[in-house]
């Protein structure tokens, strides 16, 4: 039994590992192509280890366009983002998940029925409003929606977290003459950092991966984000990327979101399992 | 600098307004003799409120009108009846096409995505040394930009140089297909869509099916191993009932997600040859050749499709998904 059980483990490593290295192989060949000389891209068959590395890539293609612009405007976009996101969206789920009124659950049901409504079905009417306001080719329509809480499943979540902490809490301090402010800033706040940090990783991830609301909404090229700014690196539709290039700016792209996952990645797992097994 | 300075302000302005607008209803509430719970909670949400009429409601029966009309942003939309839909279905000769191919790419994708992750967690689920570097590595995948996943398979599938083509040779080689020109072949682009696409079995969902997983209480196993009950039976009886729940939001939000595919679209870029995805129909129709009227059109039958798939997803449960009695707080 106990040789039929550690073979087992064995054929189990070998297994894991080699889908490990499947799922490495992409990210090595990233690295691999950004460090590589023109010349050697187009190499048949494809060199692994780039001989000699151009680590210079990385600072000639963060120069070829005005990426440090870029990286600036995506800074503003993502942090004014994330915090009226964060703020609005505790405040909802508080609201949801401690309160009753009156057609609560119906607006609840209203409001995840809507992670079901596709984006482009409403994409060109909110265009149209925030070109009345002349607000398109500014930052506004990206980061102003916000403050509305925009993200169902955060808010969905949030209140997962709310529903968890015992209403006993709540109870003892309005006897003690709290207001829902003071017990939400007291009492809720503290509890639920782990789905703070939960939303705020994800939120992150979500304005800092923003495509389609940059490319619709910035028009000028002082505007451009850093993932607008990749798509332009692009090329046009029948040049040839600089391959080089691009992975290296790729790989620049993902480093916060990797950096981010791996710091806060105990919360993050933790958030998805949360709502995850409550959803279903 | 100047750039920030009026979105800055005009960012600092909004909350303001929006609290007023919960105090003013707070103190409406309160006059129509709502207690003061209720109207806190109402008043709580309004921020949502606001925006859903704004942002979600009001637009969503506007992009209706819309599609009933001609409208290229100059002017006033011109009521045309159901020309636009007629156009699209009858004459239109990228419509098909893209509703074939995003079809095909969710019908692929996500029966893949859902059995691939369950797998990987399966095959996750065991406590033994190093599990945890195995975890992080599957889970990286996730963490990397649309785009950037999205430009590195591009690469990894370009036609001369690809390490793609350069592992399937001996493959490709006995279909007879040389070296595909994989976004660029009609033949091509929905297998190419459909490896790519094997990806996303790595990273979250695989995490939420390993806490599925591990909420199935190890007191059923015990007792059927009791009962002498296999390996297969364990998985077919125990595990798929008390986890069908989680199955089936990852069937529908993997659904839904496949039939919007965009970002990584427009980042891989088929050539117009090879096809496009219903996203990428109606952001072109809009935002380059400004008939808005038929983008509405083509967004509005995309949203059919998603919701009847979904209500259909929804009707099939009695028959498929276990529930343990709903937990109420």
């Amino acid at each position: 039994m106990k040789l039929h059980k550690s073979l087992a483990n064995i054929l189990i490593y070998i297994v894991i590992t080699i889908i490990a290295v499947i799922v490495l192989i992409p990210f090595v060949w990233t690295l691999s192509t950004a460090l590589k000389a023109d010349a050697d891209i187009f190499a048949w068959p494809p060199q692994i280890i780039p001989k000699p590395a151009h680590w210079e890539n990385f600072s000639k293609a963060w120069n070829a366009m005005p990426f440090n612009k870029y990286l600036s405007n995506t800074i503003f976009i993502v942090v004014l983002g994330m915090i009226a996101e964060i703020t609005s969206e505790t405040l909802v789920a508080y609201g949801f998940a401690r309160f009753n009124f009156p057609g609560r659950d119906i607006i609840f049901f209203v409001l995840l029925s809507t992670m079901m409504l596709p984006f482009h079905v409403t994409l060109i009417p909110t265009y149209l409003i925030w070109n009345k306001f002349g607000l398109v080719g500014e930052f506004d329509p990206l980061i102003l929606r916000a403050w509305t809480a925009w993200g169902p499943f955060y808010i969905f979540l949030l209140r997962q977290f709310f529903m968890s902490i015992p209403i006993e809490l709540d109870d003892a301090a309005e006897i003690d003459g709290a207001s829902p402010m003071d017990t939400f800033y007291r009492i809720m706040l503290p509890q639920i950092k782990p789905a703070l940090l939960a939303v705020g990783v994800f939120a992150f991830k979500g304005y800092w991966n923003d495509f389609l609301g940059p490319l619709i909404y910035l028009t000028d090229m002082n505007k451009y984000t850093m993932t607008l700014g990749m798509y332009f690196f692009m090329g046009g539709v029948n040049e040839a990327p600089k391959w080089n290039y691009l992975m290296a700016i790729s790989i620049i792209i993902a480093v916060p979101t990797v950096v981010l996952f791996f710091l806060a990645q105990r919360y993050f797992i933790e958030g998805i399992t949360f709502t995850g097994l409550k959803e279903g | 600098m100047e750039r920030f300075i009026g979105p800055f302000e005009r960012w600092l302005i909004t909350p303001v307004v929006l609290i007023a607008i919960a105090i003013m209803l707070y103190k409406l509430l309160r006059k129509i003799g709502w207690r003061q719970r209720q109207a806190t909670g109402l008043a709580l949400i309004s921020p949502w409120l606001v925006g859903f009429i704004i942002f979600t409601a009001f637009p969503l029966i506007y992009s209706f009108y819309l599609s009933f009309t001609d409208y290229s942003l100059f002017g006033s939309p011109k009521w045309i009846g159901l020309s636009n839909y007629i156009y699209l279905f009858v004459n239109d000769i990228e419509f098909w096409p893209s509703i074939r191919l995003t079809l095909l790419y969710a019908a692929f994708s996500v029966p893949i995505g859902v059995i691939g992750s369950l797998l990987m967690a399966l095959l996750l689920n065991r406590q033994i040394k190093g599990i945890g570097i195995y975890r992080t590595i599957y889970y990286l995948p996730a963490v990397i930009p649309d785009a950037a996943v999205a430009l590195l398979w591009r690469w990894l599938f370009n036609s001369e140089s690809g390490l793609l083509n350069y592992i399937l040779a001996p493959l490709l080689d006995i279909i007879g297909v040389g070296k595909p020109d994989w976004f660029g072949d009609p033949r091509f682009v929905l297998p190419a869509f459909i490896i790519m696409s094997v990806w996303g079995i790595f990273g979250t969902n695989t995490v939420v099916f390993l806490a599925g997983l591990q909420g199935v209480p190890r007191s059923l196993y015990e007792v059927a191993e009791i009962d002498g009950a296999s390996v297969w039976a364990k998985f077919w009886h125990i595990t798929v009932p008390q986890i069908s729940p989680v199955i089936l939001l990852q069937v529908i939000m993997g659904m839904i997600g496949a039939l919007q595919i965009f970002t990584v679209a427009m980042f891989v870029r088929p050539t117009s040859a090879a096809g496009k995805f219903m996203n990428q129909l109606v952001y072109e129709r809009g935002f380059t050749q400004l008939h808005m009227g038929e983008a509405s059109a083509v967004a509005w039958v995309l949203f059919a499709i998603i919701f009847a798939l979904t209500l259909l997803i929804f009707r099939s449960t009695p028959a498929w998904v276990y529930y343990e009695g709903e937990v109420k707080r």
